[in-house]
C-alpha cells in the first residue's frame, strides 16, 4: 500500500509523478492556453472581425519582392534550421510560400535553401503547390528548392557562396537559427541585398536586428501566416494567444501580490521565534526549520508556481519483476 | 509477459521474432505509403491528419496521463492499471520518435538525390563554376566511400585497437584525414569568421544615429566596461574610495559599474529576454494545435 505521507496527488490517487505537489497547474495552464486558441478560432470562423496590429517587417515582403523583381535578381529564402521538421519550420515555409505566390505573380525566379532533408521534400512540395495555385505551374524551377547539407557551417557555407553567386536582391531568414545567423546576414548585407529575418532563438534575435533590415521579433513570426492571409482560423488562433497573453500576465501579478504577502508572513513568523527563544541559537534554528515545514504544507499561489520534486524515498509496494536481474550478494558489491 | 518481449513496442533484440517482427513492420509502412498513394487526392488530406493525430495523441496523453512514481520496470511491475498505461505511453513516445527518424533516413535519399541532379547538370552543361561542383561530387562521394570502408574495418577486425592511430590502415588515415583533417577545420573556420561578423555588425548598429541606437551604444558600453576586469575594478574602486564609510555609502555604491550592468541585465535584459520566449512557446503551441487538429493549411 502506498504511504500515508504520499497524500492525495500520488500513485494512491489518479495523480502521477508529473502532478506531484502542484505540477498540475502547468498542465491546466497548457490546457487553459489551448481554450482560449480554440474559442478564439471559432470566434473567427463565425466572422467576427478581430484587429491585428501593424507589423512593419511583413509589410516590408512586398517592398523587398517588388525591388527584386526591378532589379531583375532572385530571392533567397531560408526556412530555418529545423532538424526533423517541427512547427516553427511549418510557419517557416508557410511565409516562404507567400513570398513565392508574391514572386510568382512577377515571375520573379526564387532559391530557397534547405537544412534538412525532409526540410527540402516539403518545401518542394509547397513551393510546387504555389506556382500550380497561381495557374503558373511551368515557371516553378525544381532547381529553385536544395538541399545543401545537414551540417551547420557547411550550410553556412553553402548559403553565402550562393549569395555571393547569385548576387540575391532580397533575402528572406525565417526560422530556427544559431551561430550561423550572422553569417547570412552579413553576407546579405555585403551586397546590399534588402533583408527580412526572424530566429525563434532569442540569442540570434540580436544579431539580425543589427545586420538586417527588418525583423520579426519573438511571435511577430508566428503572427505572420494571419497578417498576410487574415484566414479565420489563423487570425483567431493569434487573438487566442493574446488572451493567453492577458491571463498569464495577471497571473504573474497575481503571484507577484501573493508573494510579497507570504514573504511578508513568513518574517513575522521569523521575528516571534526570535524573540521567543531567548536568544537560544538552537531554539531559532528549530523553531525556523518548524516555521518553513508549517508553510511547505501551506496552500500558498506562488507555490502553484513551484511544483515540488518526488521524493525519492517514498516506497510503493509494487509486484516485483520476474524478469528482474538478480541482485548480487552484499560481499560480490550488492546492497541490502 | 513473453520473457522475449521488453514491452508492447519492443522485443529483445535476440528473439527469434525480431525478423517477423521487422518484416511485419516494414509491410505494414509499405501498405500504408501504398494505400494513401492511391488515394483520390481529397481523401489524402483527412489520412494524413488522421496519422497526425494519432501520433500527437500519444504525446498529448503522455503529458496528462499519471506517470507511477519510482518506478523502475526492469525490477517492479506496474502496481494497476493506471501504471500500466503510464508505462505504454512513456514507451510509445520512444517509438513515435524513432518512426520520424526513420521518415526523415528515407528522405536524405531525396537530399542526395536534389545535390547530384543540381551540380550534376551544371558540370554536363560546363556553367559558370563548374569546377567548385566537380570539387564537391569528389569529396561527397569520397567521404561516403572512405567513411564506410572505415566503419566496415573497425567493425570486422574487434580484435586491434582503433583507438591507437599506429594501428590505422591507408582507409583508416584516409577518413581520419577527411573528416578531422579537412571537414572539422573548415567547420572551426567558418565558426571563427563569425568574429569579424560581429565587430562589422556592432560598428553599424552602435552608431549614434537616433536617440535609441544612442541609448544602446551607451548601455552596451557600460556592460563591456564590466567584463572589463583592470577597467571595471578601477571604476569600482572609485567608487567606494568616494562612498568611504558614511551612512550613504550603500547607496553610492550602486554606481560601480558591475552593479550597474547587473541590474541592467536582470532588469532589462532578461525579462525582455523571457517576454519574448513566453510569446514565441505561445506561437508554437498555437502552430502546433492548428497542425494536430488538422486546422493548419500551410502554404495557402
Amino acid at each position: 500500500m502506498p504511504d500515508d505521507k504520499i497524500g492525495p496527488w500520488s500513485i494512491g490517487s489518479p495523480f502521477g509523478q508529473q502532478y506531484w505537489d502542484t505540477g498540475w497547474f502547468g498542465l491546466l495552464f497548457t490546457l487553459i492556453f489551448m481554450t482560449f486558441i480554440i474559442v478564439n478560432i471559432l470566434r473567427a470562423r463565425s466572422s467576427k472581425e478581430l484587429f491585428i496590429r501593424r507589423i512593419p517587417g511583413l509589410n516590408a515582403i512586398d517592398e523587398a519582392v517588388g525591388r527584386a523583381t526591378e532589379m531583375g535578381k532572385p530571392i533567397l529564402m531560408v526556412p530555418g534550421l529545423s532538424d526533423p521538421v517541427n512547427a516553427i519550420a511549418v510557419q517557416a515555409i508557410n511565409i516562404c510560400a507567400y513570398v513565392t505566390r508574391t514572386a510568382a505573380k512577377f515571375s520573379n525566379p526564387i532559391l530557397m535553401c534547405a537544412y534538412s532533408a525532409s526540410m527540402y521534400t516539403l518545401a518542394q512540395e509547397v513551393i510546387r503547390d504555389v506556382y500550380q495555385q497561381e495557374g503558373v505551374p511551368e515557371r516553378f524551377d525544381p532547381d529553385s528548392v536544395r538541399f545543401i547539407s545537414d551540417r551547420q557551417f557547411a550550410f553556412a557555407a553553402g548559403v553565402s557562396g550562393i549569395i555571393h553567386r547569385e548576387q540575391t536582391a532580397a533575402t528572406f531568414f525565417l526560422g530556427e537559427f544559431y551561430a550561423e545567423s550572422l553569417i547570412f546576414a552579413e553576407t546579405a548585407n555585403s551586397i546590399g541585398a534588402i533583408q527580412v529575418a526572424s530566429s525563434t532563438e532569442a540569442t540570434q534575435t540580436p544579431f539580425f536586428i543589427a545586420a538586417c533590415d527588418y525583423v520579426l521579433i519573438g511571435d511577430e513570426f508566428y503572427a505572420a501566416s494571419a497578417y498576410l492571409t487574415r484566414e479565420p482560423v489563423l487570425v483567431g488562433s493569434l487573438v487566442g494567444q493574446d488572451w493567453s497573453k492577458l491571463f498569464a500576465i495577471t497571473c504573474i501579478l497575481c503571484g507577484a501580490v501573493s508573494q510579497s504577502i507570504f514573504s511578508c508572513n513568513h518574517a513575522k513568523k521569523v521575528q516571534e521565534v526570535i524573540a521567543a527563544s531567548g536568544g537560544d541559537k538552537a531554539k531559532i534554528t528549530e523553531g525556523i526549520a518548524n516555521v518553513k515545514k508549517e508553510e511547505k504544507s501551506a496552500f500558498a499561489f506562488s507555490k502553484l508556481f513551484r511544483p515540488g520534486d518526488v521524493p525519492e524515498d517514498i516506497k510503493i509496494d509494487r509486484p516485483v519483476n520476474p524478469d528482474a536481474p538478480a541482485t548480487p550478494a552484499e560481499e560480490e558489491g550488492g546492497t541490502k | 509477459m513473453d520473457p522475449k518481449r521488453l514491452s508492447f513496442w519492443s522485443v529483445d533484440p535476440t528473439s527469434s521474432n525480431l525478423l517477423m517482427f521487422v518484416i511485419g513492420t516494414i509491410l505494414v509502412g509499405f501498405l500504408i505509403v501504398f494505400a494513401i498513394s492511391k488515394a483520390p487526392t481529397q481523401a489524402r488530406r483527412p489520412i494524413t491528419w488522421l496519422l497526425t493525430f494519432i501520433s500527437g495523441g500519444v504525446f498529448v496523453l503522455f503529458q496528462y496521463w499519471p506517470q507511477p512514481i519510482n518506478f523502475d520496470k526492469k525490477t517492479h511491475l506496474p502496481a494497476n492499471g493506471v501504471e500500466s498505461v503510464g508505462v505504454l505511453l512513456k514507451d510509445a513516445t520512444s517509438v513515435f520518435g524513432t518512426v520520424s527518424q526513420v521518415l526523415a533516413a528515407f528522405m536524405l535519399g531525396l537530399g542526395i538525390f536534389s545535390i547530384l541532379r543540381i551540380h550534376g547538370s551544371k558540370i554536363a552543361k560546363q556553367q559558370k563554376d563548374w569546377v567548385f561542383s566537380v570539387v564537391l561530387l569528389t569529396a561527397m562521394f569520397s567521404m561516403v566511400l572512405f567513411g564506410f570502408w572505415d566503419f566496415h574495418i573497425r567493425t570486422a577486425i574487434r580484435t586491434t585497437d582503433f583507438d591507437n592511430p599506429s594501428n590505422w590502415g591507408n582507409v583508416n588515415m584516409m577518413r581520419d584525414f577527411l573528416f578531422e583533417g579537412l571537414l572539422q577545420q573548415m567547420d572551426a573556420a567558418m565558426f571563427a569568421i563569425i568574429a569579424f561578423f560581429i565587430l562589422s555588425a556592432a560598428y553599424r548598429a552602435f552608431r549614434a544615429r537616433s536617440v535609441e541606437a544612442t541609448i544602446l551604444l551607451g548601455t552596451a558600453l557600460l556592460v563591456i566596461i564590466s567584463l572589463m576586469g583592470a577597467v571595471a575594478g578601477a571604476w569600482d574602486g572609485q567608487v567606494d574610495a568616494i562612498a568611504g564609510t558614511g551612512s550613504s555609502k550603500d547607496l553610492i555604491r550602486n554606481l560601480r559599474v558591475t552593479e550597474i550592468a547587473s541590474w541592467i541585465r536582470n532588469t532589462f535584459q532578461t525579462p525582455a529576454i523571457t517576454g519574448i520566449k513566453f510569446g514565441i512557446g505561445l506561437g508554437t503551441l498555437s502552430m502546433a494545435l492548428r497542425i494536430w487538429l488538422g486546422l493548419e493549411r500551410g502554404g495557402k
